[in-house]
């Protein structure tokens, strides 16, 4: 009997060690539901609102600003230093300060077109839709980037891909409608969890290959938003290449003379 | 004989056309656009990018025109422009050339006027690129691009004249200046895109190239044979020896038939008078010789005559060529792009010595071949039953 009363009261004590261990094992079952997203600040966001967002990102009605593009390729790198002025998301004026050689250049971007203005032998030159995925100012911003006539939300279907680790945020797929004319045929955008603006957007073509990654940092308060001061353009398949797009100062809301944007403007003020 | 004569002639006539054809396709390759040699910047020809250039052009053109092999260098310069008259942009090609090099026969502009059209700012226009955008010699044209340094290149040109040429491209698209011009367009310091090499034997091209391409001048270059710059055309010039071939094969089959045909018949048909031949004391070795020797003569004078005939249809024609578009009934030439080439409706026939013993060979092993079953026949006749045919 009393072999039998010790036999019982061995069965049902638990080491030391193993009460560590049991304690472990219920903390980190406990932690598990939160690092898979039980964290109400990392819950899905609206896809919808996300891309509106990042459409109106510098859009206002009078947005003037001052820019620095830096064109990288190989070890050389060639600096513009511009004044822009743009209303509403239809109507641009870009303007080249420096270097010297480049400076009174403009660009003027009404609706679907595009001139550009030439000083040194005094002309205005529309930009033909057949050059519109040609390099902007020698850079590897696009002429279409510049008059951007496609909208996130309307010429793309969407789709929240889901967490992104690198860089970290929540992943969209936008997918070019059928009948819209572009370029891109994909672009995937990683926005950041924090403060839900674009962190990078990844272009592929229409045969599905990468073409070029922009990378949206420095994030600070400009004009009274919150926006990434710097761009990055890395096109892919080019070695040591890059175009960095830096705003120095930018204001929104700005009241601006609709005729500012306008070819004798263009012409007349250079 | 008749036979024998028109089976020749079809069949010169045949590889005249074929070997003309097949020279001007040759020619058209080798011509304007991509000459024997080519020589360029690595990674040019798969970006076309401003900045890869042969740079110290001056120097290496000395270098390439000292060698003995080489007939001609012409250096060029491209560049995609926006052209304008007005504010609309038109898309163009910037095509920087040395006139004295390229007026020649087989230059970019042979055949057109040299008198003064390029530089201090003219631009030759493109036929095409002209008509389509009604662009008239004296108009000034703005042409926009991007130069070395990535800037934006500009400058106002006049059209000194409306240029046709051997390329498709430079018709279509092409805003021809001089390489000076141009040069000084992209801010290019003495340095091009391209040169062209045409060579004094273009049937030693591999060892030219050997020889160029270790130049100092070309150290670090891509010196490329015809046939790497543009693979596709070979396959096809390939094809087109094949095609010929077979042609002449089916030349020669339909003359070897008639000529067969005939040499039967006219055997066959005189039975009667080789019977009565053996039955007055002909042997039948000796009349197999007759008809042996016979039909030689009648090849040797067929062939002849039709060799005759066939050089002088050749060298009637060979000057002023033939318009298949004529022969088809247009009253218009015509002129085909493929590939960046330009093809003519006119063909200039050549005949070569080799393309007469050929035919010569062919005729007459034709000939001997078909009389040998008459000789078999003739052999082995009874003179009274071949009489009694």
């Amino acid at each position: 009997m009393e072999e039998g009363a010790r036999l019982t009261r061995t069965r049902h004590r638990i080491s030391a060690p193993g009460r560590v261990v049991f304690i472990l094992i219920v903390v980190l079952c406990l932690l598990r539901p939160c690092a898979a997203g039980g964290d109400p600040t990392l819950a899905e966001p609206d896809v919808d609102r996300l891309l509106e967002q990042f459409d109106a990102l510098f859009e206002s009605s009078g947005t003037v600003g001052r820019v620095e593009i830096s064109i990288v390729k190989s070890e050389k790198t060639r600096t513009l230093r511009m004044r822009m002025w743009s209303q509403g998301d239809d109507r641009a004026l870009i303007v080249v300060e420096s270097p010297a050689r480049d400076a009174g250049m403009a660009t003027l971007r009404v609706g679907k077109n595009l001139w550009n203005y030439l000083p040194k032998i005094s002309r205005t030159i529309r930009v033909p839709p057949s050059m519109m995925m040609g390099s902007w100012m020698g850079s590897d911003l696009t002429n279409d980037d510049i008059v951007r006539e496609s909208s996130f939300r309307d010429d793309y279907t969407s789709e929240l891909i889901g967490p992104s680790t690198e860089p970290p945020g929540w992943k969209v797929g936008l997918d070019a409608r059928s009948g819209a004319v572009g370029l891109w045929d994909r672009i995937e955008v990683v926005f950041s969890s924090e403060n839900e603006l674009p962190v990078q957007s990844q272009f592929f073509d229409r045969k599905g290959r990468l073409s070029r990654t922009m990378r949206f940092e420095d994030v600070r308060k400009a004009g009274g938003r919150l926006i990434p001061m710097t761009t990055t353009i890395t096109p892919e398949r080019e070695d040591g290449r890059r175009t960095e797009l830096r705003y120095l100062d930018i204001d929104f809301d700005v009241e601006l003379d609709e005729s500012m944007f306008s070819l004798s403007q263009l012409e007349r003020n250079r | 004989m008749l036979a024998i004569a028109v089976g020749q002639l079809a069949f010169l006539l045949t590889a005249a056309l074929m070997n003309g054809y097949g020279e001007k396709f040759f020619e058209s390759v080798t011509g304007p656009m991509v000459g024997h040699i080519q020589i360029h910047a690595p990674e040019w020809r798969e970006n076309r990018s401003i900045d890869l250039t042969i740079g110290d052009l001056e120097t290496t053109l000395e270098a390439l025109r000292s060698d003995p092999g080489i007939d001609r260098a012409s250096p060029r310069v491209f560049c995609p422009v926006l052209a304008a008259l007005s504010e609309e942009g038109l898309t163009g090609i910037v095509v920087g050339v040395e006139p004295e090099t390229e007026f020649h026969e087989m230059g970019l502009l042979s055949g057109q006027d040299p008198a003064g059209h390029l530089g201090d700012h003219r631009v030759l226009v493109g036929y095409g690129f002209a008509r389509k955008h009604d662009i008239e010699p004296g108009m000034e044209l703005a042409l926009v691009g991007q130069d070395i340094d990535g800037s934006i290149a500009n400058d106002l040109y006049t059209v000194s004249g409306i240029v046709f040429t051997p390329v498709d491209v430079v018709n279509n698209l092409g805003l021809v200046m001089s390489l000076e011009d141009a040069q000084e367009f992209l801010r290019l310091e003495d340095a091009a895109h391209e040169i062209v090499i045409h060579a004094t034997q273009p049937d030693d091209l591999i060892s030219t190239r050997e020889r160029l391409a270790v130049l100092p001048a070309l150290r670090g270059m891509e010196v490329l044979v015809w046939q790497d710059v543009v693979p596709q055309l070979v396959g096809m010039i390939g094809m087109m020896d094949w095609y010929a071939l077979i042609i002449l094969i089916i030349v020669f089959i339909a003359a070897a038939a008639g000529i067969a045909n005939t040499m039967l018949m006219s055997t066959f048909e005189r039975t009667h008078e080789f019977g009565m031949l053996l039955s007055l004391g002909c042997g039948p070795s000796r009349l197999s010789r007759m008809i042996l020797v016979e039909a030689v003569f009648l090849g040797l004078i067929g062939v002849a005559a039709g060799t005759v005939v066939g050089l002088g249809f050749v060298l009637a024609t060979s000057g002023t060529g033939i318009d298949y578009a004529a022969l088809g009934g247009s009253d218009q030439s015509y002129d085909v792009a493929f590939g960046g080439l330009h093809l003519s409706s006119h063909v200039y026939p050549r005949i070569r010595a080799l393309d007469i013993l050929a035919g010569v060979s062919a005729v007459l092993l034709t000939s001997f071949v078909s009389v040998i079953w008459p000789v078999l026949h003739i052999s082995r006749l009874e003179p009274m039953e071949a009489l009694r045919q």
